[in-house]
């Protein structure tokens, strides 16, 4: 079965969706939730059928690639939203007190159907080699994340989000499109392969910039410096289902899309040195930006907005290291930080939804005593912040070791200590939830925190998945 | 070479003097004849030209403009698609097949409108 | 015993061919045991089996199995029980075990401390599961470290020990616990990142002259060979500062002190006895024989000789300063940690090999003075020296105790302590200058000489001001230890008596590995 198959299945999927979701009485939502995860999964078993093209030469592969990088992207697209839907279904109370229509009921059908818009979106930048395609790809997942973080309309601060997001994510559009134009004034290509082969000869300037330009945009898609503004107040104010979408889903398929357009650039010897003098300067603005605000946050969204920033750090430290590691070429160790970021990322978020349904809240004060309330959650919460710090024997050190090892080859002295000042940063703040989990006591009469079994499973899910890429890479690093 | 840009050109000659011509005929023109206040108001296509400075129109103004723009788009896509493609079209069916897959997910956009009720002005 | 430079790792292939280890080795091994029977234990504690007699049904079948191995242990036979377990094909990564006569030292400090300290029973009801499962996990991540031949598994696994010990302190510590333990948590946490650097640097640089990259600390060791002079320069002193923060080298120390002083015992046990050995066993294990060059380089030789002394001398005058018991014995486990270093400095298998005897002696003396320690804590509720005094008469028991681990720690002879400094000062002396007159190791030798003198001084005072003259205000009534503290504190002064009166028996494990580590003429 070719590739291209998996994402209109999923587009069809998401039609029918919408679709049933009109006509489905408001009081049975939760079945389209169910639906979608249904639809989801089967696309997932359909991945693991997929074999690469036979060679012939249709003008599709020229806008479609079906390497193992593209398959093993689509598939985080995949489990990332069916983890997404399976928060969305945990979230469905809180949602349903904030999306109510003027007269009637709660709206949260499209709660679920967009989603699995948005993952075609990111399946098909996972397959993007063209221009054109990666621009459609990236439009078609924007567009639906704007709905998305708007979508609680009785909810200040998710408007507020929505409004944050779309300006910003029209100006990054923009920039975009400005960069792609000039990357193909330069070349006169669209296909990145045929711009591979065309940059080299092309003037210098015109493709700097293009660079520039490029770069700038993705770092909207990626929570980067300097286009992060965005991403604590829509994280904060977006509803969590979706802030966990936008911090795993987008951010991993815009470094796809981040890998597939600086390769050019990187492979062209006099354009190199400045490009990836570019990166690491983006990358170190980053970290710094990302660890040293998180520091202070009480919220816990908040923190998770600035630690995604602070991961995007890490990953672009990656992207720019490209060379000298052998085996463990930058985009490799991009895949695998960026799995072991959905497992941790999703567990963190997991856990926030189950606390805010019940306290209310999404402050660290909400933690206070929860390994009393309820050990396991108290449990992953430290699974999920040791990770994010980078405790050894979970996923997300191994993931910042490789992104040590690359930045040694590279020989980025600076930028390697940089990103030690910025991890060590990481362990106090992430630490400090620890802290609330275990150290603070619990306010008077608080009571014991429930744990549906849908959420209990995701989070032993989460949590086995965050330990065993600790200590086995080679599951992901296998697959690439 | 630069004999390549003389539509635009002359495009660029076409709008300018259009533009300039309605000015200056309307200034030529205008002043002509009986005058009144009502002939000298600013012509706003029968609506009231004075009122408040951003009035209020209703949301449905905006929802109906947006659907008429996606669906205006299939059409504008639909012209040069036949136009370009018209012998392929029947010689690779996959052309065709692509733009009524195209169509159907307007379709179905169009249908969750209706059943959304965007397009019911009433309510 | 004239073997070629370059490190311990040159004992493999004899080992292999000899024919106890075999070519391909095993897939498990009994190392394995000892990792995983705590980390079982503590798992199934979280699933309500009876905390205390999980940990020490653990713990001693842990003792036991580790004096089999030591009984089976073939000295100078290079590593042994190895298994290797890959988890990433390239670069070759892998949960691979092994011991040599380094690493059993460390194996046996670790099974001994742990088995103390699972014995000492919690000063307050409840939490129970919490307490021993932590114990167990700081253990296991102790002894993971110490049997992995796996550079990724080694600093993994010591890693494993550091939210365990946060939560404990943080917890159930006492006195000004939680700011303890936020400043050990994010020094440590920060000292162990420089490492990771170090660690990654190191990798990388073996693999630019080596080809493959590995993660196999024998394989690393015969690549790093070719790293040039300056760089193993830049890669030892990066190390050594990761390594020393952990180690609670001056001026890298401030963490060390408080955090033991507020930690509950078993925690201080570990700690102190055996996490911080971590460090000091990675410099033998991976700085010194993979980066002869930096090793041997004269400027950080100098730097580290300047620190150690700060930290034998420095610190040994504020531990004569301190007025808490809990105090001077967190001082003074920082400032023994300047003769070890002393020992590591010197560069000849004598000073070595004396800084492996003390890593044990001092690991099992600190456990003892920390286990006797929080007893005095709980008879009596405060740790101040002007409110004790003539605890003797009411514990004599505690007082023999105590004043043995006083004794060991000053480093009296009959027991190990002493047996590790007597080689560590031959080994300050045993290089021979060129000019003939006393170079920088000398005089740090004959410096930290006097360090003896300050140990001997605040102990002796600590221990007069706890157990003789009149009794204190908070001592009325004391009665003496019971079992639960009697029998972990007689098996560690059993293991120093013994090691004491029979350094042999640990110096033959150690003497062909750092007979290896040290270079033949200097």
């Amino acid at each position: 079965m070719p590739a291209y198959y998996l994402e209109i299945a999923v587009v069809v999927l998401g039609l029918v969706l919408l679709l049933v979701e009109a006509f489905t009485p408001p009081q049975h939502k939760r079945r389209i939730g169910w639906a979608a995860l249904a639809g989801i999964a089967a696309t997932f078993l359909l991945l693991l059928t997929v074999k690469s093209h036979c060679g012939c030469d249709s003008p599709m592969w020229q806008f479609y690639d079906d390497s193992s990088l593209s398959l093993f992207f689509k598939g985080l697209a995949l489990l990332c939203t069916a983890f997404v839907l399976m928060l969305g279904l945990e979230y469905l109370p809180v949602l349903e007190k904030y999306s109510a229509r003027a007269g009637g009921g709660p709206a949260t059908g499209e709660f679920f159907a967009l989603p699995v818009l948005i993952c075609a979106g990111l399946m098909w930048m996972a397959s993007a080699i063209d221009i054109t395609t990666i621009f459609l790809s990236l439009e078609l997942t924007t567009i639906g994340f704007y709905i998305m973080v708007a979508y609680m309309r009785r909810n200040v601060g998710s408007l507020e989000a929505g409004v944050k997001y779309l300006i910003l994510g029209a100006l990054s559009t923009g920039i975009l499109v400005y960069g792609l134009s000039w990357l193909f004034g330069a070349t006169g290509q669209t296909g990145l392969d045929a711009i591979r082969t065309a940059l080299p000869s092309a003037a210098r300037g015109p493709a700097l910039f293009a660079f520039a330009l490029i770069l700038i945009a993705l770092c909207f898609k990626i929570a980067a410096v300097p286009f992060h503004f965005w991403v604590p107040d829509v994280y904060q104010g977006a509803p969590t289902p979706v802030t966990a979408f936008l911090s795993v889903g987008s951010k991993a398929a815009g470094f796809l899309v981040a890998i597939r357009l600086m390769e050019p650039f990187l492979a062209v010897e006099s354009l190199r040195t400045t490009c990836i003098a570019i990166l690491v300067a983006v990358a170190c603005a980053t970290l710094i930006l990302g660890n040293l605000a998180a520091i202070p946050q009480g919220n816990f969204k908040r923190l998770l907005a600035y630690s995604s920033i602070s991961h995007a750090g890490f990953l672009l430290l990656a992207l720019a290291s490209d060379r000298h590691t052998g085996e463990l070429t930058s985009t490799r160790i991009i895949a695998f930080y960026l799995s072991a970021y959905l497992c941790m990322t999703l567990l963190a978020f997991a856990v926030l939804i189950i606390i805010n349904k019940s306290t209310g809240s999404d402050e660290l004060k909400a933690f206070d005593g929860l390994h009393r309330r309820n050990p396991f959650l108290g449990f992953a919460t430290l699974i999920a912040a040791a990770s994010l710090a980078g405790v050894p024997l979970t996923a997300g050190f191994l993931g910042k070791f490789f992104v040590f090892i690359a930045a040694a080859g590279a020989q980025q002295w600076l930028a390697i200590g940089i990103a030690v000042a910025g991890a060590a940063a990481g362990f106090y703040y992430y630490f400090k939830v620890i802290r609330h989990v275990y150290w603070n006591t619990a306010p008077e009469g608080a009571a014991a925190i429930p744990v549906s079994p849908v959420a209990k499973s995701l989070l032993i899910i989460l949590i086995a998945a965050t330990l065993v890429l600790g200590v086995y890479p080679q599951l992901i690093l296998g697959l690439l | 070479m630069l004999s390549e840009y003389l539509p635009v050109l002359i495009q660029m000659i076409t709008a300018t003097g259009l533009a300039a011509s309605m000015l200056i005929l309307s200034v030529v023109l205008g002043k002509s004849g009986n005058q009144s206040d009502i002939k000298n108001s600013p012509y706003e296509c029968g609506m009231l030209p004075i009122g408040e400075g951003q009035p209020r129109f209703s949301v449905k103004f905006y929802m109906v403009a947006m659907l008429f723009v996606l669906f205006d788009i299939e059409v504008v896509f639909m012209y040069p698609w036949a136009v370009v493609f018209r012998d392929m079209i029947v010689t690779h069916t996959i052309m065709f097949w692509s733009m009524l897959s195209f169509a159907g997910i307007l379709l179905v956009a169009y249908l969750y409108a209706l059943k959304k009720g965007a397009l019911n002005w009433k309510e | 015993m004239p073997l070629p430079p370059g490190g311990a790792f040159n004992n493999r292939q004899p080992a292999a061919r000899s024919g106890t280890n075999t070519n391909d080795p095993d897939r498990l091994s009994p190392l394995d045991l000892l990792i995983f029977l705590p980390i079982i234990a503590a798992v199934a504690m979280a699933f309500g089996a009876p905390a205390r007699s999980a940990a020490l049904a653990a713990a001693g079948a842990n003792l036991l199995i580790a004096l089999c191995l030591a009984f089976t242990f073939v000295p100078g036979d290079g590593f042994q029980f190895e298994a290797r377990r890959a988890v990433l094909n390239s670069p070759a990564m892998g949960f691979n075990v092994g011991i040599d006569g380094l690493s059993l030292v460390m194996v046996l400090l670790t099974v001994l401390v742990t088995l103390a300290a699972v014995w000492v029973r919690p000063p307050k009801e409840g939490g129970e599961g919490f307490w021993y499962s932590s114990a167990l996990l700081i253990a296991a991540g102790a002894m993971g470290a110490f049997v992995s031949t796996d550079l990724v598994f080694f600093y993994a696994f010591h890693e494993l020990a550091l939210i365990p010990t946060f939560l404990m302190i943080g917890m159930r510590g006492t006195g000004n616990n939680k700011d303890a333990a936020w400043k050990i948590t994010i020094y440590l946490g920060f000292g162990s990142l420089v490492l990771l650097a170090g660690l990654a640097w190191l990798v990388v640089a073996a693999a630019a002259k080596g080809g493959e990259m590995t993660f196999d600390m024998a394989k690393l060791a015969a690549q790093a060979r070719g790293i040039e002079g300056g760089t193993q320069e830049h890669i030892y002193l990066t190390l050594l500062i990761g390594f020393g923060i952990l180690i609670s080298l001056f001026p890298f120390h401030s963490w060390a002190a408080p955090a033991y002083a507020s930690a509950p015992a078993p925690v201080a046990m570990l700690h102190s006895g055996v996490l911080k050995k971590f460090g000091l066993y990675g410099l033998l294990r991976v700085a010194v024989p993979m980066l002869p060059l930096g090793q041997s380089a004269e400027w950080i030789q100098h730097i580290l000789i300047i620190l150690l002394l700060g930290n034998i001398l420095f610190i040994g005058l504020v531990t004569i300063a301190q007025k808490e018991l809990d105090m001077v014995l967190g001082n003074s486990s920082v400032m023994h940690m300047g003769y070890i270093f002393l020992g590591i400095a010197s560069g000849n298998a004598i000073g070595y090999g004396g800084a492996v005897l003390l890593m044990f002696a001092h690991g099992i003396s600190i456990a003892l003075l920390f286990a006797l320690c929080a007893a005095v804590r709980e008879k009596t509720g405060t740790l101040q020296f002007h409110r004790l005094g003539g605890m003797a008469k009411g514990a004599p028991v505690l007082g023999l105790l105590f004043g043995m681990g006083a004794f060991a720690s000053i480093g009296l002879p009959g027991f190990a302590n002493f047996a590790g400094e007597v080689n560590i000062f031959f080994g300050g002396f045993a290089n021979k200058s060129d000019c003939g007159c006393l170079g920088w190791l000398e005089w740090a030798t004959i410096l930290a000489l006097w360090g003896v003198v300050m140990s001997a001084v605040y102990m002796l005072r600590a221990y007069r001001a706890v157990f003789k003259g009149q009794p204190g205000q908070a001592v009325y009534g004391v009665t003496d230890i019971g079992q639960d503290t009697r029998i972990p504190a007689l098996l560690l002064v059993a293991a120093l008596l013994i090691t004491g009166f029979f350094p042999n028996l640990l110096l033959d494990l150690v003497r062909p590995v750092v007979e290896a580590l040290a270079p033949v003429s200097r």
